[in-house]
């Protein structure tokens, strides 16, 4: 698949391809943001072209700074984008709210993929209150070609508003595969040309933030008319029943809709904040009852009772707050056809209740090593398991929450690890408390709860997981790699130097895949007082794998197993599992760490081949 | 005006290739002028979890999912997630398995321990519209284990004939790296011959 294609050509891309490929039409220079799902293929995709085009497009240590590189970028005359899932935008919302008085030249575009579901997000948290929180104007997309058509508008809408513009999805737009057709390409919009001009962008002077806001509502009052001419906002069909939808939910009721050949005006909203007042009303106003049907929360149905309610106009609004649409989870077909008052199609084969299969660690994956050493350096001490919480933080390392490694007590936001342990021992917590946190999250925002712990003397283990990568979102760059994905030179940040100048009581280095020294180091440094850290450091397995292949793989002699499963109880390992009373090994699975021999009484596992 | 010619839902543990076979199902739509729209579980899911892929194939195409229900096909590329997801077919609906058997940890763990014959009876009394592919044998013959998904791209091929065989070559080229082309086209034929001695015994 080539995203350069020439204007016309059609290819099923992922709504994210498809974003990727609407940066390349709409002239986008800077894209910069911090890996997250649904989000992070818009930059994976487009780092394969940045040299050739001559872009930036580079992964940003958070999405904060990624944010602010983009404003930098874009009030120099660049056309910019950042992207994130939706907890980062929390992360990058102090600047967000700044830009919006100070606006942009350039065209920003905050690209943020919500995740109704949710599928692999901490929260269903709603950006679209953050375009009502901010003030900046919102649009969001159906399908993978309104993805794509849609990052044109929002960098024109941004230039001819100044201001930055949100481009919302959610998993079922940035992760639907669809057939977009290419519009053509343009030259990427560098900048280069900011002139002083404190009133505009120093926050400092009050008067100043005073006369911005002014400016930035009457911005705002704009939008819907500048935004006309784009037809971001439709109307489908004709009947009594009108119905307001946008996003992936608009397609479940358009279809719904048209296969039970129900006469109903459909109302498709593309621009989202400010609600396009004048349409709305202009296409309503015949209607009696109007039903709201959206994902997560009821932001359009409680936008629409106040404009309706503004306009004197009685009519009836159907959704969430009338039980007629869920405000958990995502939705589908089947919840439109009820929320019109219709069955969905029958079920004839009986579904069967089969175990779930949660994501567990990867074969050979490091965190199982370090997961291991800790919990046996826990009991060496004397403690029980139950007693020493692990305060856990976002990356591969939380699904050692799962059985068997069963060792994680929290996984909450980014960088949360150190700083919640702390709290622990604060509050008065008299068993030791570990924290485990991956080296991209520590980079991201653990850098500073560590800072904090060190500086308040707090009793508290801390395991950096280092597997050199950003694993769980794909495989990204970190802050400490020497070349980018897109070949770009890097100064190397060397985790090990970071933490030693923050000044811990102990800093050990250890290699993952060495358990005992491992084991040795956390049962030496459990209880000690102070801010103790370890960096278990070994590749991630997965990557390894494909960058350089799998030298050694192990097999299970049938005849010496005695189907005790000690392999499988101890690690857990996905290529492992039981038939006919027998432990067997995936061989293409199997990425050779060798640890379930080591668990194995009867020394059955062995290397294959 | 919406018309979907066919529903496909393909469950896999991931990392098996059911993302990969979906796309190459969505190019072959849009190589024989098609429309396709296909909705996936990414992410965290990718790794040895449950996967599930929703493909639709017509002339205009909105939705990324579908119903339980409403699927002309499973493809399945392991017996226990086949299983899970047997629901999602229709009445007519095809199932196509891969005799792949990996339980998962729980199921594994526990003792009496399930059976891969217990799936696969629990698969048959589900429907008898059911073809169990030996994937994996036919896979490794073509070059590749990891081409297991492409075998069962050829078996439902020779189930629903959506496409031709030259589309799907085209579309394997799109789909996949250059170095998987030449086992991956292989596994498709040999899947779509498997599945057609089985399916139309008479010729």
């Amino acid at each position: 698949m080539s995203l350069l294609g020439p204007p016309g050509t059609k290819l099923p891309l992922l709504g994210n391809e498809a974003i990727a490929r609407g940066v390349l039409e709409a002239g986008i220079y800077v894209v910069t943001g911090y890996p997250g799902t649904p989000s992070s293929e818009v930059i994976m995709t487009l780092q394969e072209y940045a040299r050739e085009l001559d872009m930036y497009v580079e992964w940003a240590v958070n999405e904060r700074v990624a944010l602010e590189v983009a404003i930098g970028a874009a009030i120099s005359g660049a056309r910019a984008m950042a992207t994130m899932k939706a907890p980062g935008l929390n992360v990058a919302s102090d600047p967000l709210l700044s830009a919006a008085y100070s606006g942009v030249d350039g065209g920003l575009v905050v690209y943020v993929a919500d995740d109704p579901g949710p599928h692999t997000t901490q929260t269903e948290q709603d950006s679209r209150w953050y375009a009502k929180l901010a003030k900046l104007p919102m649009i969001s997309p159906s399908t993978p070609q309104e993805a794509k058509d849609y990052v044109k508008v929002a960098v024109e809408l941004s230039e001819a508003l100044q201001l930055p513009v949100i481009l919302r999805t959610t998993t079922r737009v940035s992760h639907a595969v669809g057939d977009v057709v290419f519009g053509g390409i343009q030259r990427p919009k560098k900048g280069g040309v900011f002139k002083k001009a404190p009133e505009r962008f120093v926050r400092a002077g009050m008067d100043w933030n005073l006369a911005r806001h002014k400016w930035l509502n009457a911005q705002l009052a704009r939008v819907e008319e500048v935004a006309e001419r784009y037809g971001l906002n439709r109307v489908y069909g004709e009947g009594e029943l009108c119905i307001v939808s946008e996003g992936a939910a608009f397609n479940y009721i358009y279809e719904a809709v048209v296969e039970r050949g129900l006469g109903a005006k459909l109302v498709k909203l593309g621009l989202l904040y400010p609600l396009p007042r004048r349409f709305l009303l202009e296409n309503l106003k015949g209607c009696k009852r109007v039903l709201v049907f959206e994902e997560l929360d009821p932001y359009i149905e409680e936008g629409l009772k106040t404009i309706l309610y503004d306009a004197g106009l009685h009519v009836e609004v159907l959704g969430k707050s009338t039980g007629h649409v869920p405000l958990e989870g995502e939705l589908d077909k089947g919840v439109a056809l009820r929320a019109l008052g219709l069955e969905p199609p029958p079920q004839s084969l009986k579904a069967h209740s089969v175990p779930r299969r949660p994501p567990p660690l990867c074969p050979g994956c490091p965190h199982r090593f370090t997961f291991l050493a800790l919990k046996r350096a826990i009991s060496r001490r004397g403690y029980k398991l139950s007693e020493v919480p692990v305060i856990g933080d976002i990356g591969c390392y939380a699904l050692g929450v799962y059985q068997p490694i069963d060792m994680l007590w929290t996984e909450h936001s980014m960088g949360a690890s150190i700083s919640m342990a702390m709290g622990l021992k604060l509050a008065g917590f008299d068993k030791p408390v570990v924290a485990v946190i991956g080296d991209s999250t520590f980079y991201h925002a653990g850098l500073q709860s560590l800072i904090e712990a060190v500086n308040k003397r707090v009793d508290v283990l801390v395991v950096i997981m280092d597997n050199e990568v950003v694993a769980m979102t794909g495989h990204q760059s970190t802050p400490a790699w020497r070349t980018s994905e897109t070949g770009r030179e890097l100064k190397p940040v060397s985790l090990d130097e970071l933490v030693k100048a923050i000044g811990p009581s102990e800093l050990r280095v250890v290699d993952s895949y060495n358990l005992d020294e491992l084991e040795r180091a956390f049962t030496e440094l459990l209880d000690k007082p102070g801010v103790k850290v370890v960096v278990s450091r070994h590749p991630c397995a997965l990557l390894e794998a494909r960058l350089k292949g799998v030298k050694v793989r192990f097999k299970v002699e049938e005849e010496k197993c005695t189907g005790c499963r000690a392999c499988l109880l101890a690690t857990g390992c996905p290529a492992i599992y039981m038939e006919g009373g027998k432990a067997h090994i995936i061989l293409e699975d199997c990425n050779g760490c060798g640890l379930c021999a080591r668990f194995c009484p009867q020394k059955a596992i062995v290397v294959a081949g | 005006m919406i018309v979907v010619i066919v529903r496909i839902l393909i469950a896999s543990v991931g990392g098996q290739g059911g993302l990969t076979l979906a796309r190459t199902i969505a190019e072959a739509a849009v190589v024989s002028g098609l429309s396709a729209r296909t909705g996936e579980t990414l992410g965290m899911a990718q790794r040895y979890g449950s996967v599930v892929s929703y493909v639709q194939v017509g002339t205009e195409v909105y939705t990324p999912k579908f119903l339980p229900g409403e699927a002309d096909y499973l493809v399945g590329l392991e017996l226990v997630e086949a299983l899970r997801n047997i629901h999602y077919l229709k009445e007519s609906g095809v199932a196509l398995v891969a005799d792949e058997y990996r339980p998962p940890f729980t199921m594994s763990s526990e003792r009496p321990q399930s059976t891969r014959a217990e799936i696969l009876d629990a698969l048959k009394s589900s429907t008898s519209r059911l073809l169990v592919v030996p994937a994996r044998r036919l896979a490794v013959e073509a070059g590749s284990a990891r081409a297991l998904n492409m075998v069962m791209l050829g078996a439902l091929n020779a189930a629903s004939k959506l496409f031709k065989h030259s589309v799907v070559e085209e579309a394997i080229k799109r789909a996949l790296p250059p170095r998987a082309v030449e086992a991956s086209i292989k596994a498709y034929y040999s899947g779509f011959k498997y599945a057609e001695s089985l399916l139309e015994p008479s010729k």
